[in-house]
């Protein structure tokens, strides 16, 4: 077995004692105003997706040709996305101890990867052959399997991001 | 009465002591009106991004707008709610702050902007390039969005300003 030559959260601590996170922590409005950015960002993440989701479940106030709205709404989803990981990264490291024990915190993460890999798979499966069902309806089994998944996945990542600051250690 | 003696009254009901005193709700609650807020930015994103030219061109802003309307008025409806449950619980917290007050000033403006630009497009006989303003559709497409934009900024400095 190894010594233990730190503790377990050495890396946090390094983190958190960081040129930016001593920054944003010492500052009264740069949380705030980080934090905004972020609420902002995910919101745009989650009513482009919703969008995309509502389409692949086949709801029909939504017909569009699929394939040509998801290649509307793809940019904003992804630059909406880089962008509140870019700030939700900064929030982190002001407080990067705290966060890493927060169970909320660890979760919302896990779904994010979850729903990342969702989206792979949707578009290594029914993706793929999209040019066949691209304006019919109800839409394939695989689509709506995906659609449905990846609402849920957001809703339940909007829900778990809230839960961090009514929890341990940030509440 | 007073705004004052209003929030002090509200903050002693039955109803605002169960949802501050209920651990969950106010968190649950503010989730749901966190989705709300993505619903209205979606809506708005598309049918603002349309009417400014710059996103689904292929298509009639009528179509576009036929389809993304419903979905604004619902997630505005459950943004109102929502909202309404955090400031039954929180009466103080809201009703005496000021970013509260600009908040509700921009989601009328932005509620104002949705009835008078959006809803006379689905006549079917509505052309856009011969409506009433149509000099005005794109600028104030592009408002809207900025108007929507500005309501989360100052939903979330509630929490800050005091």
């Amino acid at each position: 077995m190894m010594p233990d030559s730190a503790p377990p959260n050495a890396l946090m601590q390094m983190l958190y004692e960081s040129t930016i996170g001593t920054t944003i922590r010492e500052s009264a409005t740069l949380f705030p105003w980080i934090e905004s950015v972020h609420v902002l960002m995910i919101a745009a993440v989650v009513g482009t997706i919703a969008i995309v989701d509502l389409r692949l479940i086949g709801v029909a106030s939504h017909l569009r040709g699929a394939r040509q709205l998801i290649l509307d709404m793809l940019p904003f989803t992804w630059v909406a996305f880089v962008l509140a990981v870019i700030s939700g990264t900064l929030l982190f490291l002001s407080n990067a101890t705290g966060y890493f024990q927060s169970m909320p915190f660890r979760f919302k993460l896990l779904t994010i990867l979850i729903a990342g890999i969702n989206m792979a798979i949707f578009h290594i499966t029914a993706y793929r052959k999209i040019g066949d069902w691209d304006d019919q309806l109800p839409t394939p089994r695989a689509a709506r399997i995906a659609g449905f998944s990846s609402l849920t996945l957001w809703l339940v990542i909007v829900f778990l991001g809230r839960w961090i600051g009514y929890s341990y250690p940030l509440a | 009465m007073s705004l004052q003696s209003f929030a002090s009254h509200l903050y002693g009901t039955p109803i605002s002591t169960a949802i501050r005193e209920t651990s969950w709700i106010i968190p649950a609650v503010q989730s749901v009106h966190i989705i709300a807020i993505a619903g209205v930015v979606g809506a708005a994103i598309v049918m603002d991004l349309r009417l400014a030219g710059v996103l689904a061109t292929d298509e009639t802003p009528r179509a576009v707008v036929k389809r993304h309307l419903p979905w604004m008025w619902s997630s505005l409806a459950l943004l109102l709610t929502s909202g309404f449950v955090l400031g039954l619980g929180e009466p103080y917290r809201v009703l005496m702050n000021a970013v509260f007050w600009v908040k509700m000033a921009m989601v009328v403006t932005g509620f104002t902007l949705t009835l008078l630009f959006r809803y006379p497009i689905l006549h079917p006989d509505y052309r856009i390039e011969h409506a009433r303003a149509a000099a005005l559709i794109k600028p104030l497409a592009w408002a809207s969005l900025a108007i929507w934009v500005v309501v989360v900024f100052c939903g979330r400095w509630i929490a800050y300003y005091q």
